[in-house]
């Protein structure tokens, strides 16, 4: 739910709440001071006429209106005092039954009782109190009504540039090199959000920075003397006098530099894949790279007599060609390495998944662990242990998914793409 | 790298840090340069730029650790020629600094010859006693590796490495190789030339001529 609809929800059954609370008050607040008007009018009438009594000693002449008027009777009870009545009387010319308000009180006028009942018609007070009712029920609908527009229009006003920020933030990457920079606003709670934003991101951008320089350097500095010692072993091989084998033991120590190069070379990898270094932004033929790895492996295979069999598609990914060249690089190098002589490997790229089976040497790779980095086989030489790691790492960047399956006695690498 | 370049009959100068790499550009030209991008005191990068900037045509190599593709990318933008990652091995760098300049100084076009064999590198073709040999791809590149390293022990893992490069470590079952090696002596005694390629047991090979 949108923060407007949550806030405007509470809002408006608080704001009909509060009016109909007020409503019904201010009801009973009009009614209650319009009947004590009423009332003062009927009282002031029987002022009036007590008055016109005690100095005329008679009754007075009445003036009877369509609203108001006054009956008298002779009478032997005597009131106590004055008594309010509510009753009500058919009126012809409006034909509707009107109630009225009544005083009765009683006289005494040369020694004769008489009853006097004053009449006022309640018609015209309850008129108003419709009126005004109707009044206010028209303004709290405006109200509400406008309220709400102006809501929704200053609202969506006020959050726009919060919908700005998170666009720009959904952009944002921190391998794009910079921190981001988000632009000051006049709002300070927004202001406090970018100010915030640019900080943290900015923070993050250096963590990022002093990383990525640190592995930087340390492999330019770990690589470095692995360039001298294959150097060195270069120009040791030259030496004629030496003995065989001397020869074999600088060898043993060229082949461990090797490896040694070739793991860090791929820890990196995985490092750089892992702290998403790569932008898989670049449109990347499929087809071609699996076709041009077999190419660049014809002699490999032609030595071992391998058969390759390939069903491609054409296909074009959204990928890192460098990655993708990794990924297919890995998958065909173990498949080359790990089939028998004589042996099949097939090939099968669609529109949805790429597969990659080949003759088994041995029995089955455990599931669990072959994408485990350091995972080795016992029959797998002289790996880094590390391919599949990587193989899986790119596809999980990717939003790939790899699975292992040992099926007739084959290997079968299957990547599903993208669903 | 000094020493073993100068074995195969360079003229090498060197030096350690960026000032004094600026004074020598300065002052002479070279057919090759070969640059590590991380120098005390600046970036080999700087230094590709200042060459640009005053219109030397020095072949340059860039070397470094870093395998990042940026630095790859814009070494080549500013003009470098090739770029080598550490660690290599001196036999590929003594290839890539012979082809550098054999297309500087001669537009590709040289003819290489050890021997009785006669390396057309532009055409990628070899003749021996004037006749054409027919070499695949692989053997070519081979046979130039071994001939532009002439004399020198060249081991397994170099040729592996250069033949199939660095993501291939299948190749360090070194049968290829053998086989390679082996297809070529055929197509070379064939023609009627002389078998120099020496293997040293267990080592690599030796591509011996006088």
């Amino acid at each position: 739910m949108k923060l407007f609809t949550k806030y405007n929800r509470v809002n408006i059954t608080a704001t009909i709440f509060t009016f109909v609370l007020g409503s019904i008050a201010f009801y009973f607040v009009l009614d209650y001071v319009l009947t004590r008007q009423l009332k003062e009018t009927l009282r002031s009438e029987q002022f009036e006429i007590i008055h016109f009594v005690e100095e005329h000693h008679a009754l007075p002449e009445i003036q009877n209106t369509r609203h108001q008027w006054i009956t008298v009777e002779r009478s032997t009870e005597i009131l106590p005092r004055p008594k309010f009545k509510n009753s009500s009387f058919y009126n012809e010319k409006e034909k509707e039954n009107e109630s009225i308000k009544q005083l009765l009180f009683s006289i005494n006028v040369a020694g004769q009782n008489y009853l006097i009942t004053v009449n006022k018609s309640e018609a015209e007070t309850e008129d108003l109190l419709k009126l005004i009712i109707l009044v206010t029920i028209g303004m709290i609908a405006l109200i509400l009504l406008f309220n709400y527009l102006i809501n929704r229009n200053l609202i969506n006003r006020l959050w726009q540039p919060f919908y700005t920020t998170i666009d720009e933030i959904k952009e944002y990457h921190v391998s794009n090199r910079q921190p981001l920079q988000l632009s000051k606003l006049p709002i300070d709670e927004l202001d406090l959000l970018n100010d915030s934003l640019n900080k943290m991101t900015q923070s993050i951008y250096k963590d990022y920075a002093a990383l990525k320089s640190f592995t930087e350097n340390a492999s330019h500095e770990m690589q470095t003397p692995l360039a001298v010692i294959r150097s060195r072993i270069d120009l040791l091989l030259q030496q004629s006098e030496l003995k065989e084998q001397s020869l074999q033991q600088i060898l043993s120590i060229e082949d461990a530099a090797q490896r040694l190069s070739k793991l860090h070379q791929s820890l990196l990898l995985l490092t750089k894949i892992e702290n998403k270094q790569f932008l898989l932004n670049e449109s990347v033929d499929i087809k071609k790279i699996i076709l041009e790895k077999i190419e660049e492996r014809e002699d490999l295979i032609e030595t071992k007599q391998l058969k390759i069999e390939t069903n491609c598609t054409d296909l074009t990914l959204h990928f890192h060609q460098h990655l993708a060249e990794i990924l297919f690089n890995n998958l065909l190098n173990n498949s080359i390495k790990y089939t028998p002589a004589n042996g099949l490997i097939y090939i099968e790229l669609t529109e949805s998944f790429v597969c990659f089976s080949n003759d088994a040497m041995n029995g089955p790779l455990e599931e669990g662990r072959v994408f485990q980095r350091f995972y080795k086989p016992s029959d797998s030489g002289e790996g880094t242990g590390l391919g599949l790691a990587i193989i899986k790492e790119i596809c999980h960047l990717a939003g790939f998914d790899i699975v292992y399956s040992f099926t007739g006695h084959q290997h079968i690498f299957k990547i599903q793409f993208k669903s | 790298m000094v020493e073993f370049l100068s074995a195969s009959g360079y003229l090498c100068e060197s030096v350690l840090n960026f000032k004094d790499a600026v004074e020598k550009i300065e002052v002479y030209d070279y057919d090759c340069i070969v640059l590590d991008i991380m120098l005390p005191g600046g970036s080999g990068l700087q230094i590709l730029q200042y060459l640009k900037e005053n219109h030397k045509t020095d072949g340059v190599i860039i070397i470094s650790a870093k395998d990042s593709l940026e630095d790859k990318i814009s070494g080549i933008e500013l003009g470098a020629d090739d770029y080598l990652t550490k660690p290599f091995h001196l036999s590929e760098l003594s290839v890539r600094v012979a082809a550098i300049i054999r297309r500087n100084k001669f537009q590709g076009r040289a003819i290489i010859s050890a021997g009785e064999i006669e390396v057309d590198t532009m055409g990628k073709s070899i003749s021996i006693h004037h006749q054409n040999v027919e070499l695949t791809q692989k053997e070519f590149q081979l046979l130039l590796f071994l001939i532009i390293n002439k004399n020198k022990v060249i081991s397994k893992n170099a040729i592996a490495e250069h033949l199939w490069g660095d993501d291939m470590d299948i190749a360090s079952n070194f049968d290829f190789i053998y086989a390679h090696i082996k297809n070529l002596r055929k197509k070379i005694i064939a023609a009627g030339g002389e078998d120099r390629i020496r293997s040293i047991y267990g080592v690599g090979y030796k591509m011996q001529l006088p």
